[in-house]
């Protein structure tokens, strides 16, 4: 240390001191700017808050919604004061375009590409460029994967059901249809003479028909959850499709007993002592050979597995999804199950498993491409006056490989096409193709009738279409869904080439 | 014994003229004219973004603004003094500005008069600026001594006090805030000018207790401190910001002073464990306020996530950080931006509050850069006329003065870029309102004033000058 005297120290010294701090508090301020009118700028300039996309929703006419046909699904329309207003082509569309209304906002596509549609949006490089033109909107039509044709079927066969049809394009992830019941009028909430009674109405409906099933919905999965479980257990390399469990037979009359929790099934009378590999249990839905190969797997691998297929987190998709999970994770076992009774148990798709029928399909298509997971892509091209802007395919990663897929699907060609298995997926093979699926029956803990699942896809051994139905409390899988999944198959394979 | 006391005549009033030498100043009139050609510019563009037509916005308010300006340049010309010669086209550039953003916005969100004399937002901003341009310039030009300033720091003190205590007792609320006194027709935030005598009384205070808060030590612990009654002004500091909270509810007046105290103590004395003090005091006092009244909270949850509630609580800074992004990088181009819905402006209280974010969307990041830009010129000037002032006093009061422009600004921009939480200070010469625009007028005409180095000789000095020599070498 110096002497006394010496550490009075002129003035200058500090005065840089404070210019230094001032420099790093105003080298903030910019970054902070650019975090704002750069990073998050193309989140914020497209929220419905933004006072410019509110004006100009006021002002600009919306781009159209066209099916992958060209055939109009949603369109503007002027009222008597000269104001503009949504039409809609007929109700089934209602649960996936949505709808816009100047007094209850948006749903849907046109919530989720409002900015888009709104003439808003777009790449940070026309954006800059749109300021130097004299006209700021550039609306975007948008074009779906969708068919009009193929949606309004599956809205009719699902009928005054509650439920969902997802229906992909496993090559390249197109949704081909997503229909959720029951749906609503979009047309009547977005024309301003009828919005208030239709909203008023909608609201007070038990139904909830607002609810995109498809995509927001959650439900027990039952037994079409045990295609995850399969590719968990091949994909971590826990079971082979050879392998069999010298409990299973035996168990098979009263039931596995796992902690104290018995596991059933029902179907001794048919495979009696047989030991079961992957294709048997697949075929008849055994119960215990699933339960078995999910604690062989373990917790870790099976969530992990899971999460590959979308689990987990929102799905990456045009529309808002809801998160499907394996277990709700609240226990120390790995994986985040309670004990071997609730891993078990999701095994075959009970316990704490929830997903939404959007999750399922993927999990179908998946298996049908070879083992990758493609993003579901509704929106296929934006259209504006600088031209259309095409959203490609894009695989989003390798869940499994294309093995272990073939293994998979051989086990669900045999649950469709032979005869034992046609007990549990009964309408489900399409005529003269051979037809890969899985039928799911979730009990919902003694309240009232089990939900109805079908997962599968055509043709086995060059997919077309993937598919999952669910249709809520309506019994056992075989009986409902799997029927309807099968003529929806039949008609897009006979309709598309 | 220190430099002030040792002076001090009785005859040592300020002379209030010199002799007339005039004198150029080629760099100032060339910066004066790039910023007219800024000025004109953003005019037309401004006329073409609102309008569609070729012109000037506002010609008449614009031409009096710069004719405003020139005159000021040309009586520091005949003054003769060897002031600064950027900072009057930098603030000047700001003001104009000031200027065109406020004719830009809608007329009616403040008007002045009734019929057909009334004045609209443009032209009651017009009217203060040249006010501004009129007190800098003559202070500029008159003072030459500060002596007027440092001998009665302590009646400073009392007055600003008294200001404060005044606005406490007969002060009208506005918005929940108690800011305003109003003295018959003239009304005015006194805060505004509380700043500046703040800064004189610290500078005062600190430099004729310079060699005692630096030299003597006293231990706590493990710190080393200045002797324990010299801490007592910075505990009234304390107090007094704490005060401004309860009493005026003003947030933002209360960081500035603090920061400005802060900052002021380590340039004069150079110890840390003062800045360190300083702010386990201010995370003390402002987690006993958050602890104890709810606008305090409610600042501090907003500003945590405004995006919790977009349409009520966080709808002000919502709106601003919307239109940051609306500008995006280069900005809609003056006139093009700020959506109005329902004939309502997007940002409440834009005028005075958010000027930065409307700056934001119509000049986007590279507008708002060169425009921090422009407060950081002025502060470097500002400390430079600081280090290289002739004694502690001047160097002391021209930090502080520099720090008022700077760490304001720096508040006011951070609460509307979501950095700190926001509060009610102004931009310093953007926003609208007289009481701020004519404080920080004073405070660039004492810059300067203080930037002389030609009339007043410097007291006798206190402690080596050699650095000085040094700085100002450096600087020349």
């Amino acid at each position: 240390m110096l002497a006394t005297t010496s550490r009075r120290r002129p003035l200058g010294r500090t005065i840089v001191h404070v210019a230094l701090a001032l420099t790093v508090a105003f080298g903030t301020l910019a970054a902070a700017g650019g975090y704002w009118a750069v990073i998050k700028a193309p989140e914020l300039v497209r929220s419905p808050l933004d006072p410019a996309v509110i004006q100009a929703a006021r002002t600009v006419p919306r781009g159209t919604i066209l099916d992958r046909d060209g055939e109009v699904l949603a369109r503007n329309q002027k009222d008597a004061n000269g104001e503009l207003f949504r039409v809609y082509r007929g109700e089934s569309i209602s649960q996936v375009v949505g709808y816009a209304s100047s007094r209850y906002g948006r749903a849907g596509l046109e919530l989720a590409y409002d900015a888009e549609l709104s003439g808003l949006g777009g790449d940070p490089v026309s954006d800059a460029l749109r300021k130097f033109g004299t006209d700021p909107y550039d609306p975007k039509d948008l074009t779906l994967a969708l068919s009009l044709e193929l949606q309004r079927a599956a809205v009719r066969a699902l009928g005054d059901r509650k439920g969902a049809v997802v229906m992909l394009d496993p090559r390249n992830g197109e949704v081909l249809a997503m229909a959720s019941t029951p749906t609503y009028s979009a047309s009547a909430l977005a024309d301003p003479a009828t919005a208030d009674r239709t909203f008023k109405a909608l609201q007070e409906d038990e139904d909830e028909p607002l609810l995109p099933r498809a995509t927001l919905g959650r439900y027990v999965p039952g037994s079409v959850f045990k295609i995850v479980t399969a590719i968990a257990g091949l994909g971590s390399g826990a079971v082979t499709p050879r392998t069999t469990y010298a409990e299973q037979p035996g168990a098979e009359e009263d039931g596995l007993v796992v902690d104290g929790f018995r596991i059933r099934d029902g179907h001794h009378l048919f495979t009696g002592s047989e030991r079961l590999d992957l294709v048997g249990a697949t075929q008849v839905s055994c119960n215990i050979w699933y339960a078995l190969t999910g604690l062989e797997t373990g917790g870790a691998d099976l969530v992990e597995y899971a999460e590959r297929l979308g689990f987990g987190e929102p799905l990456p998709f045009d529309l808002p999804t809801a998160i499907s999970q394996v277990t709700n994770g609240s226990g120390d076992d790995p994986g985040g199950f309670v004990d071997d009774v609730e891993l078990a148990n999701a095994a075959y798709g009970q316990g704490e498993t929830f997903v939404t029928p959007l999750q399922m399909a993927l999990v179908a298509s998946t298996v049908a491409s070879g083992g990758e997971l493609r993003r579901p892509r509704l929106v296929t091209a934006m259209t504006g006056e600088r031209g259309t802007q095409t959203i490609g395919p894009h695989t989003v990663r390798r869940v499994l490989d294309g093995g272990d897929a073939a293994a998979i699907t051989e086990a669900m060609v045999a649950a469709v096409e032979t005869e034992r298995g046609q007990q549990y997926t009964s309408g489900a093979k399409v005529p003269g193709v051979t037809t890969a699926g899985k039928s799911g029956t979730a009990e919902l803990g003694g309240r009232g009738e089990p939900h109805s699942w079908f997962i599968g896809f055509a043709p086995a051994e060059a997919p077309r279409v993937a598919i999952a139905v669910l249709v809520e409390e309506a019994g056992r899988g075989a009986e409902v869904a799997a029927p309807m999944a099968g003529n929806l198959m039949e008609l897009w394979l006979d309709s598309s080439e | 014994m220190t430099a002030a006391s040792r002076r001090a005549p009785a005859n040592a009033l300020p002379r209030i003229l010199g002799p007339i030498r005039p004198r150029p100043r080629w760099t100032e009139a060339r910066l004066l004219a790039l910023a007219a050609i800024a000025l004109v510019v953003g005019s037309v563009s401004l006329r073409l973004g609102l309008e569609g037509e070729f012109g000037l916005a506002n010609a008449a308010g614009l031409g009096i603004y710069l004719g405003a300006l020139g005159l000021a340049h040309l009586a520091q010309v005949l003054a003769g003094r060897r002031t600064d010669q950027v900072l009057l086209p930098v603030v000047g550039l700001l003001g104009g500005i000031s200027l065109l953003l406020m004719q830009r916005l809608p007329q009616g969100l403040v008007t002045l008069g009734e019929g057909e004399a009334a004045l609209g937002l443009g032209d009651v901003q017009l009217v203060w600026l040249v006010l501004g341009i009129a007190v800098t310039t003559t202070i500029a030009i008159v003072v030459r001594s500060d002596a007027w300033l440092r001998r009665y720091k302590y009646t400073w003190a009392a007055v600003g006090i008294a200001l404060l205590l005044l606005t406490f007792i007969f002060g009208a609320d506005v918005a929940g805030q108690r800011l305003t006194l109003r003295l018959g027709p003239i009304g005015g935030q006194p805060s505004e000018l509380l700043k500046v005598i703040l800064v004189v009384f610290l500078a005062g205070y600190l430099s004729e207790n310079r060699p005692l808060l630096i030299e003597q030590d006293t231990r706590l612990g493990p710190l080393r401190l200045p002797p324990l009654p010299y801490l007592a002004p910075m505990v009234a500091m304390w107090a007094i910001a704490l005060g401004i909270v309860v009493i005026q509810r003003d947030l933002g007046a209360a960081l500035l002073f603090f920061a400005v105290f802060l900052a002021l103590t380590y340039a004069a004395t150079g110890r840390l464990s003062l800045v360190v003090i300083g702010l386990v005091l201010f995370l003390a006092g402002s987690a006993l306020m958050a602890n104890l009244f709810e606008h305090v909270r409610d600042r501090i949850d907003i500003w945590l996530d405004p995006f919790a509630d977009p349409l009520g609580a966080g709808y002000q800074i919502v709106q601003s950080l919307h239109a940051f992004a609306r500008g995006g990088l280069l900005g809609t181009g003056l006139g093009n931006g700020l959506p109005m819905v329902g004939g309502r402006l997007p940002i409440p209280e834009i005028h005075t509050d958010f000027p930065l974010a409307a700056l934001g969307e119509e000049l986007g990041l590279v507008g708002v850069i060169a425009i921090l830009g422009l407060y950081f010129v002025v502060i470097q000037r500002g400390l430079r006329i600081g280090a290289s002032a002739a004694d502690d006093f001047r160097a002391i009061l021209a930090t502080g003065l520099a720090l008022i422009v700077g760490v304001q600004a720096f508040i006011i921009a951070a609460g509307n870029l979501k950095v700190l939480p926001l509060t009610g200070v102004t931009l310093p010469f953007v926003s609208y309102g007289g009481s701020s625009l004519l404080a920080n007028a004073v405070v660039v005409g004492l810059l300067l004033a203080l930037s002389d180095r030609g009339v007043e000789p410097p007291p006798p000095p206190s402690s080596a000058t050699g650095w000085r020599r040094r700085i100002q070498r450096g600087s020349a």
